[in-house]
């Protein structure tokens, strides 16, 4: 599942366009908009509201096998010129120093930047790295929730010494918008490398059903957990051997599973 | 080559940093305070992050050289080793380093001048008898070698201190550096093998084989002493033929008699780092094999170990000197 998390509406307008997510009727703390294996929630402005919008949405789809980020949003620049998207690789969060490390798992196709997350607006800008509100507070709650591998912060600059965009929110939509295919091939990205995750989870349903067949203790069912993750990754067959398995006792069941685990490996 | 650079900014226009950057010509560089912002954090997923390692440039700032554990080394009393890098460019799936750290990148560490000061005292702490340094633990000693220049700083380093051995141990065919220098007998350099079905299932990245003995004849041609070093041993149906069928390949390349030392182990790894690779790789039939605990070390259990081991010594020692052979005794 990737989730899209933006400050404020005008920033992931051409997101939900661009995957026509649909808003969500639900009586949610944050606006939430979905298609199938994707979400996009507007945070509202600020660390603290982005960080929040991070764990709710953590909590919403804790099912799902594995969870990818993207914070997209607009940014200060001291020069940089209005509508670059940035790929940020370096977040300071200028209240209490922390820095966080976004680590993508491909060479990067958009210039990188560091961001500063700011608790005020300010047009003090600098040249060594962009301005924001967001990104620290998104990238504290993230990575509780997911690898750094698995989360982009990218950000398209909407002010800078010269030009201000910031509270024109149609202007902000068209700078966004200018930028949808760049954006879009890092969410592909970030979505295959999040679906080679998941993949390594076996199917919740026959997990469930498994661990219903007999009565496992916690150890024994850590040990089935591994068992059962190996051959649904090695591509056998989950009903047969549910079937094949079903009214032997837990330590059989186990015994079984091993057995056939050791037949499969010994080839390497 | 990485896409990514970080360097610690108090390291950032030392010479060796410089001429890394240089060499590597990453399209980013960022700046970092200490290494371990970027190295340790735990939300960190290492078989995603080795698709595309960054390198991080730092400085080591204590334990530069440390006791060897016990049970490695070649029979010396005094064992130490170092890491000028930590973490490989292979990607081997029974290594150790699979669960050894949280991150995948490549950490380097400039500040040659602090290990070596180091060795240097250790040996003479030890001044009338043979101490050896082993450089190949937390990676590769030569694979990086084009961009760290390792040995051309440490080569004529160890070669002054008479009593300093040290080890080189790799899967790399980088030997240029090495041939460039005067022979030194108390430098080994260490290549490690595994027969062709567990080369084309589990070292993902390495040379082929006769990439690396090619490397190695080079080196023995020249005079250099080389070991081999056939750890770990992993079980297939096979594995008879096809460790009978290494050594004939081996030993149509260099001369056995020649051979400084060779070892040999079977697959283990301690409990934690068996279970951490297992979980980055829930798919990989290496870690689904069977496997006995035994003092926090998993392996192979006692019988199949046991004629593992026998059966491939035996071969060994039909082909090279006794007195060159270690058993990696890791039962203690």
């Amino acid at each position: 599942m990737l989730i899209w998390v933006s400050a404020l509406h005008c920033e992931a307008k051409p997101v939900i366009d661009y995957y026509r997510l649909k808003k969500s009727a639900d009586n949610n703390p944050f606006d939430l908009y979905l298609s199938e294996g994707m979400a996009c929630v507007i945070s509202g402005i600020g660390k603290v509201s982005a960080a929040a919008a991070c764990a709710w949405s953590a909590a919403q789809f804790q099912r799902r096998a594995s969870l990818a980020w993207i914070n997209l949003g607009t940014a200060g620049a001291g020069d940089h010129e209005i509508g670059s998207l940035f790929s940020i690789h370096q977040v300071i969060d200028a209240d209490d120093g922390q820095r966080y490390y976004p680590a993508p798992a491909a060479a990067d196709r958009l210039d990188g930047s560091a961001c500063m997350t700011l608790s005020r607006p300010s047009e003090d800008y600098r040249d060594e790295c962009l301005f924001d509100m967001e990104a620290s507070g998104y990238m504290y709650s993230s990575l509780r929730f997911s690898s750094a591998e698995l989360i982009r912060s990218l950000k398209i600059v909407s002010d800078n010494r010269h030009h201000k965009t910031g509270k024109d929110r149609r202007r902000v939509s068209e700078l966004v918008q200018h930028q949808i295919d760049g954006i879009a091939q890092e969410a592909k990205s970030l979505i295959a490398l999040n679906d080679e995750l998941a993949a390594l989870s076996p199917d919740a349903q026959c997990w469930q059903r498994l661990t219903e067949l007999a009565h496992f203790s916690q150890t024994q069912k850590s040990r089935l957990r591994v068992l059962w993750r190996y051959l649904m990754n090695r591509g056998f067959d989950a009903e047969k051997l549910l079937s094949d398995l079903a009214g032997s006792p837990a330590s059989t069941i186990i015994s079984e599973l091993e057995q056939t685990g050791y037949r499969d490996s010994e080839e390497l | 080559m990485a896409s990514r650079v970080y360097v610690e900014a108090e390291i950032r226009d030392h010479p060796r940093t410089e001429r890394l950057l240089q060499r590597m010509r990453a399209p980013a560089v960022i700046e970092i305070e200490h290494y371990g912002e970027v190295f340790n954090p735990r939300s960190q997923n290492f078989r995603l992050q080795k698709k595309n390692p960054a390198v991080i440039i730092a400085r080591k700032n204590n334990n530069h050289v440390l006791a060897a554990p016990p049970g490695y080394g070649l029979g010396g009393k005094y064992n130490y080793y170092f890491s000028h890098m930590l973490n490989c460019i292979y990607d081997c799936r029974y290594c150790f380093l699979q669960g050894m750290y949280q991150s995948a990148h490549q950490l380097l560490f400039v500040n040659y001048e602090d290990f070596a000061e180091r060795i240097a005292e250790l040996a003479a702490q030890h001044a009338d008898e043979a101490v050896w340094f082993y450089s190949g633990y937390d990676c590769d000693s030569l694979a990086n070698e084009p961009m760290t220049r390792f040995c051309e700083y440490f080569l004529p380093r160890i070669a002054a201190i008479d009593n300093a051995w040290l080890e080189l141990r790799t899967k790399s065919t980088q030997v240029r550096a090495l041939l460039e220098h005067p022979v030194q007998q108390r430098i080994v350099t260490a290549f490690s093998f595994s027969d062709r079905v567990s080369h084309a299932s589990l070292e993902h990245g390495v040379p082929s084989i006769a990439k690396r003995l090619d490397a190695m004849r080079r080196l023995q041609q020249a005079g250099w002493p080389v070991g081999l070093r056939f750890d770990p041993i992993v079980y297939h149906p096979r594995y008879r033929e096809e460790f009978v069928a290494l050594l004939n390949q081996v030993f149509d390349s260099v001369d056995a008699d020649a051979i400084h030392s060779v070892s040999l182990g079977s697959f283990r790894l301690t409990r934690g780092h068996f279970r951490d690779a297992s979980r980055l790789y829930p798919d990989e039939p290496l870690f689904a094999q069977q496997m006995v605990l035994e003092n926090g070390i998993v392996s192979y259990p006692k019988e199949r170990e046991r004629e593992m081991i026998d059966f491939c010594e035996q071969e060994l020692l039909q082909r090279i000197r006794p007195q060159s052979y270690h058993p990696c005794d890791w039962h203690g």
